[in-house]
């Protein structure tokens, strides 16, 4: 890898509940990423993606195993780090306004600063004349760009999708890609995105993991080498994408139905 | 999931429109009125067709009058200000202890350990049951009733708390964190303001237990208070007055309420509609 390498995952294994009635819910997970590198999970559901960006976050411990962010071990949440989930989790008795401006009062940037940076990712995310609205008042598109603009705003350099666009109709979250790709482009970030979509994983980034039935693994990786210049159908319409996107979807399907139960 | 109308709609329509609103919404609160009127009607009907015993019941006429008499003399306002006095401070405290009481339970399975047999074991005690001890620890009324009003607003207070932050998602608590939120300081940014709607409604219902409370230790024992004057004129049969000073009690109990439901409201205003109290 010509690239540092931003996220270390090693050998990580995590079991859920007590003694008697203990879930494996991962089994040695391997991964690595690299600086600026946008990095996809999809599998099916309960095979514990979701488990391993908590543990990148630091708000749940591994069982085994380590995880490093930049060389350093992961034992909590760090700023470093930024989430976003996909129900949102804006505060909701904060304004649009607030709720971006919270990392950044975190970091004890002063409010004069605070309000310019606020205003800068209104305005990117399209949202000026909504700084005074509560939550409840915007439609879940609208509060995934502030889930968004909130995470890029105080500067983690790791950001951690869950399922970010899961609850979103889909041309929303065909807007939301667009948008967070050209957020990628411009910051730079390092990105994990957990999804089980798999033309978003292939539209996205540059490298899709398929995980495993619980106890989940990664079985198989995909390099996504597409040519992104171009507009949205350029890229989901070629040859290229297609390929690809079969190859990844048809790995995803062979674990659905090698599930217990459900096999043909 | 569409995008809301604005909230401000109702303020910023054409003027026609927000008359109507505000004639209609005076209706609503002039409805209010209706049942009272028409309970009031029957009671002096019942009385003037002599249906039951004067002595018994007195008319709403006589209690009216009373109650005149009562705010004419002023002395009811000294009273009504030492009940008022007992239930607030009672209550104040009541929050002061219960709410953090109740948010450190929920985050900290140790403390909820410790407090939650003691809360189980002592809920169902009257509260009141304690003035004859008390009395001999802080005297007649005073803090005694106030120990009193306190600890019958705790329980309330306490659970309903303990459940607001409980329930609190833990991708809120999660989104703070990573946004270095310092765990020290996670119960005044994220964990009291998302139970905020619980908490109002565990303080509603302390308002209420704390006059019920309050005016009941009153009654056992006490030199001044709405309770203390109910009994002595309950005692002497003046039940006229007796009602009268009830009502007096009554009159402040509701509007605090009401007071408290629209501070609930504005503090609350981030919220769905719907989810709001009335």
């Amino acid at each position: 890898m010509n690239k540092k390498s931003k996220i270390l995952v090693e050998d990580v294994s995590k079991e859920f509940g007590s003694d008697k009635s203990q879930v494996q819910a991962l089994k040695n997970i391997n991964l690595v990423v690299s600086e600026g590198e946008f990095v996809s999970i999809v599998g099916p559901s309960g095979c514990g993606k979701s488990t391993l960006l908590y543990m990148l976050g630091g708000f749940v411990p591994p069982s085994s195993g380590r995880l490093l962010a930049d060389g350093q071990p992961i034992v909590a949440p760090g700023i470093d780090r930024g989430i976003v989930f996909q129900e949102y989790a804006l505060f909701p008795w904060l304004t649009v306004f607030d709720n971006i401006a919270y990392g950044l009062e975190m970091t004890g940037m002063p409010a004069a600063k605070r309000e310019k940076a606020v205003e800068h990712y209104v305005s990117l995310i399209g949202l000026k004349g909504f700084e005074r609205r509560y939550p409840r008042e915007l439609s879940g598109g609208m509060k995934q760009r502030v889930a968004l603009a909130r995470t890029f705003a105080y500067g983690p350099s790791i950001l951690l999708l869950d399922e970010p666009f899961g609850a979103l109709d889909s041309l929303t979250r065909e807007t939301m890609q667009d948008e967070l790709q050209r957020l990628w482009r411009t910051t730079g970030k390092t990105i994990v995105m957990v999804t089980h979509d798999v033309g978003e994983a292939v539209y996205l980034s540059n490298r899709v993991c398929v995980m495993s039935q619980r106890p989940g693994r990664i079985i198989e990786e995909f390099s996504i080498d597409l040519d992104r210049s171009g507009a949205r159908e350029d890229v989901v319409l070629s040859d290229a994408y297609t390929a690809i996107h079969n190859a990844v979807w048809v790995s995803v399907r062979r674990q659905v139905t090698h599930a217990p139960g459900i096999a043909p | 999931m569409g995008l809301r109308p604005p909230a401000g709609d109702a303020r910023t329509g054409d003027c026609a429109l927000t008359a109507r609103a505000i004639r209609q919404r005076t209706l609503r609160h002039l409805s209010r009125a209706v049942p009272f009127i028409l309970f009031i009607v029957l009671w002096q009907g019942v009385s003037a067709a002599n249906l039951v015993n004067p002595d018994f019941l007195p008319s709403a006429v006589a209690v009216g009058t009373a109650l005149v008499r009562l705010v004419g003399a002023h002395e009811i306002f000294d009273n009504l200000g030492t009940t008022v006095f007992t239930c607030f401070v009672g209550l104040g405290l009541g929050v002061l202890i219960g709410v953090p009481l109740g948010a450190c339970m929920a985050t900290s399975p140790r403390i909820d350990g410790f407090f939650s047999p003691l809360i189980k074991a002592t809920y169902s005690l009257p509260k009141t049951a304690l003035v004859p001890l008390l009395m001999l620890w802080f005297g007649i009324g005073g803090a005694t009733n106030i120990t009193v009003v306190v600890l019958a607003a705790l329980l309330p207070l306490i659970v309903y708390t303990y459940h607001g932050v409980h329930g609190v998602p833990r991708v809120l608590v999660w989104s703070a964190l990573a946004m270095g939120t310092p765990q020290r300081n996670l119960i005044w940014r994220i964990f009291l303001p998302a139970a905020l709607q619980e908490i109002m409604i565990g303080l509603r219902i302390a308002m209420g237990f704390s006059f019920v409370v309050g005016i009941s230790a009153e009654m056992i024992a006490s030199n001044h208070g709405i309770g203390k004057l109910m009994f002595i004129y309950g005692e002497s049969g003046a039940y006229d007055y007796m009602f009268a000073a009830t009502i007096s009690l009554l009159v402040v109990a509701y509007c605090a309420d009401r007071g408290l439901v629209h501070l609930t409201n504005y503090y609350l205003r981030w919220q769905d509609s719907a989810q709001r109290n009335d």
